[in-house]
């Protein structure tokens, strides 16, 4: 009997213990490395934390996303320019790749699938002068198939619907007039095509009138999202493509300079999206297509693939914001700020002889944007292309190989 | 497991005839362990480094947020990595709304880990919030909070409070229902047999309230990798087994045959010299131990529930419980009824089943863990079976004792097969049934 005892006395000890490290196991925390002295961070709200550990905030984060929203936001290509022997009309020829398997960081530290035109969401901003010729040369290196439907006037054939491109290197040439005047998206037509269109496959086509428009600092702002965790409801939203971008590197324009955005909403799921300046109002061109604004106002709200021009031109220097005045994809990045300096030397008319260094217009990303004065004006001045002039003003600056 | 080999040793050296007995006794520990050098194998060559034959299929990330907590002008959110894959956590949000964060110790977590993610945020006291939390490949996880309220941190007053709410909850009512004992001993048989009925009444009702506690913490706050529901019925297993076989060990170290004579001659009040641990007292003391458990796990929850702000704790609810708990005192009293009790062992019985509420509510309120929560509540519904067998059994002794005096079969018996049996467990689930609606 005194084994019995023993045995109980066991297998209780053996029970209580077994609950023991289960609980310990659950109550304390399994920690893997070693604290880091505390540091304080300021975060984009104005709220203060210390802490020991990271911090999770798109403003502090160093970008290292591969897609760059300060290249993009200047950045037109004008394709390889030639002219017909005869009848003397602007050839513009492109090549644009498609690609499905890119995985990239859309917002920091998030990874995702994207399906691009060029290798990056959005692809590449066409832009040509009505009544050139626009010849695409696509070719489909994905493994679905796709295609290139362009908003504007072109012939059945060249609509990008009823002819896919297969995947693995399948090629189509789309060839029309460009027009109408405007600004209009492109994006791929296959279906199922919202999977087409939120994975990224879209970008800018601008029509510029053949007397051009007044010379400006040109912006291209496509506002889109990204569904990461396919519930059909976008996790991120951004003016050109990676969230809170602009807020952390507040786009640097200067005073009494007039401001043209080229704005295109390519969000999906949501009905609506809308843009709201701050501390002033801007003239609005529905579509581009109409030489005299319909609006003077702060705000407008575009329905999907909805687009238009903005000009405005600040009084004031400063920094002033602007977001969708649907505050809850403004809090998930699609915010920014423009930050208005003094043009300096008062002489920004210079002419453009970078010939397209767009790359110039990144500040680096030096991690908050303010304090790099010493290239605005150089940075600023490259923006005094001339856009009055005819057509073949533009051949002097051409991007340098269309894709 | 000594006794187990042994006679297997004994086979395996008669059929081997030539084999000493240590030689065979290696052989059978090689024949037991040679199956687990395999399993270890296995696992090396499929798991190890190098191997990818087996990589099919996409591991979904899944992290868990364990709890919420509200500090202050932050909002803290324990993050644990459920996953079968390391994850990092990329945006934290409040109400699907994304806000800067800090992460400690780190973003990366391996399996397992947890982290707090830091949300500095001016949240409103009694407003829902739900804080979301997504990984690097951009999948987000939520967890709601019905109600903010600031964050429990220990501190003296808060323990005292914790310490009074047991004493009101736990201990007062069950020492109050230990004084029904006078009335109970004055009874005749059936009444007494009634009486145990209702007391397995009572906790059969406790037992499930508990499984169903722990069901409930198991689907709500416990990650589906940590099997919630085999947790808890493996914790009500091991701890209704290890009491049973403690308690047999303990009280009826003579064996069944002898523990029926002991029960009969406790009947009678001590005419036998039964041992100290034997008989009523001993199924008094198991009573008190598994109401014990059970009521630490109500004081888990209550200071859960105070400390996660979802409940607001109120008067009305200590009024609830403090009723529902004068019942736990009868089922101590009701197998003492014959015996003569030193009112010193009967205060500790009480003590013994109700001061656990108050150690259970200052877990609760300042180290809430949901796994720790299905653990007690599962031990704590295992011993409340456990004592139902017990007196099931000591009622059925009645049974064969009441054999030579009633005839058996009839209506009036006193056993398992008499209506006092059947009546009692039907009054006591009743009870408790009506009390608990108070809570």
């Amino acid at each position: 009997m005194a084994t019995g005892r023993l045995r109980a006395v066991i297998l209780a000890l053996a029970a209580a213990s077994a609950i023991a490290v289960l609980s310990a196991t659950a109550i304390s925390d399994v920690y893997t490395e070693a604290q880091r002295p505390p540091q304080t961070f300021l975060t984009h709200t104005g709220a203060v934390i210390t802490t020991t550990g990271e911090v999770l905030d798109p403003i502090y984060q160093v970008s290292e996303v591969e897609f760059d929203p300060d290249e993009y936001l200047r950045n037109f290509e004008y394709g390889r320019v030639s002219v017909h022997n005869e009848t003397g009309q602007t050839i513009r020829e492109y090549v644009i790749v498609a690609e499905d398997d890119l995985v990239q960081e859309v917002a920091p530290g998030v990874f995702y699938n994207v399906w691009t035109f060029n290798g990056t969401v959005p692809g590449p901003t066409i832009r040509a002068t009505e009544g050139d010729l626009v010849r695409i040369t696509f070719v489909n290196n994905g493994t679905k198939p796709h295609t290139m439907h362009f908003h504007g006037i072109h012939p059945a054939i060249m609509d990008g619907v009823f002819e896919p491109v297969g995947g693995g290197g399948g090629q189509f040439t789309y060839e029309f007039e460009a027009g109408p005047v405007g600004v209009h998206p492109y994006h791929c037509h296959i279906m199922p095509l919202e999977e087409h269109i939120i994975h990224g496959l879209y970008g800018v086509f601008i029509v510029d009138p053949e007397e051009g428009r007044a010379p400006a600092d040109e912006l291209v702002m496509v506002l889109n999202g990204f569904d990461t965790d396919f519930d059909t409801e976008n996790n991120f939203y951004a003016a050109n493509t990676v969230p809170f971008y602009y807020q952390h590197h507040p786009i640097q324009i200067e005073r009494d300079r007039l401001i043209r955005v080229y704005v295109v909403n390519m969000v999906e799921f949501d009905p609506i999206n809308n843009f709201h300046l701050h501390g002033n109002l801007f003239y609005y061109y529905p579509t581009g297509t109409d030489q005299s604004a319909s609006f003077y106002t702060d705000m407008i709200t575009l329905s999907q693939t909805e687009r238009g021009i903005m000009e405005f031109t600040y009084e004031h220097t400063g920094k002033f914001l602007f977001h969708a005045h649907k505050v809850e994809f403004s809090e998930k990045g699609w915010v920014g700020v423009f930050l208005v300096k003094d043009s300096g030397t008062g002489e920004e008319e210079e002419e453009d002889g970078g010939g397209g260094s767009d790359g110039d217009y990144n500040d680096g990303g030096n991690g908050d944007g303010y304090a790099d004065t010493g290239e605005s004006s150089g940075a600023a001045g490259e923006q005094a292309r001339d856009v009055t002039g005819p057509a073949a003003a533009y051949d002097g600056r051409e991007a340098p190989d269309g894709a | 497991m000594t006794d187990g080999r042994r006679p297997m040793a004994h086979e395996q050296g008669r059929g081997l005839p030539g084999h000493g007995g240590s030689a065979g006794r290696l052989r059978v520990a090689a024949s037991g362990a040679a199956p687990l050098a395999l399993v270890v194998i296995l696992v090396l060559y499929v798991s190890g480094p190098g191997s990818t034959m087996l990589e099919v299929g996409v591991p979904l990330p899944e992290v868990t947020i364990e709890r919420v907590d509200f500090v202050g002008s932050e909002i803290l959110a324990t993050v644990r990595n459920t996953g079968p894959i390391p994850v990092s956590i990329a945006v934290a949000d409040v109400n699907d709304r994304i806000h800067p964060a800090a992460v400690e110790p780190d973003a990366r977590l391996e399996r397992y880990e947890t982290a707090v993610v830091r949300i500095p945020f001016d949240w409103n006291v009694a407003e829902p919030y739900t804080i979301g939390i997504t990984t690097d490949d951009g999948t987000r996880f939520e967890r709601e909070v019905e109600s903010a309220a600031p964050a429990l941190r220990p501190s003296g007053e808060l323990v005292a409070l914790f310490a009074v709410i047991g004493t009101y909850v736990g201990v007062i009512p069950v020492l109050i229902g230990l004084l029904w004992l006078p009335f109970i001993r004055r009874m005749g048989r059936q009444v007494y047999v009634f009486f145990l009925a209702v007391t397995v009444g009572l906790l059969f009702f406790l037992a499930l309230d508990s499984v169903e506690e722990a069901v409930d913490v198991s689907q709500e706050n416990l990650a589906g990798s940590f099997n919630g529901l085999m947790l808890l019925a493996t914790s009500v297993v091991v701890s209704f087994l290890g009491l049973f076989y403690a308690g047999e060990r303990l009280s009826g170290s003579r064996g069944t045959g002898d523990g029926r004579r002991a029960g009969e001659g406790d009947g009678r009040a001590g005419s036998g010299a039964p041992p100290q641990l034997a008989g009523p007292m001993a199924i008094a003391l198991m009573i008190s131990i598994g109401i014990g458990l059970h009521n630490f796990g109500e004081g888990l929850a209550i200071g859960a529930a105070v400390g996660l702000g979802s409940v607001a704790f109120s008067s009305f609810l200590v009024v609830g419980f403090a009723i529902h708990n004068v019942t736990e005192g009868v089922a101590i009293v009701a197998p003492l009824s014959r015996k003569r009790v030193a009112v010193w062992k009967l205060a500790g019985l009480g003590v013994l089943a109700g001061a656990p509420a108050i150690f259970g509510g200052w877990v609760g309120g300042f180290a809430y863990s949901p796994i720790a929560s299905v653990i007690f509540l599962g031990v704590g519904a295992g011993a409340i079976f456990q004592v139902m067998v017990v007196l099931v059994r000591w009622i059925g002794r009645g049974d064969s004792s009441a054999n030579g005096s009633n005839a058996r079969g009839a209506s009036g018996g006193s056993g398992l097969s008499g209506a006092p049996f059947a009546g009692g467990i039907v009054a006591g689930m009743l009870i408790m049934y009506v009390t608990s609606i108070l809570v």
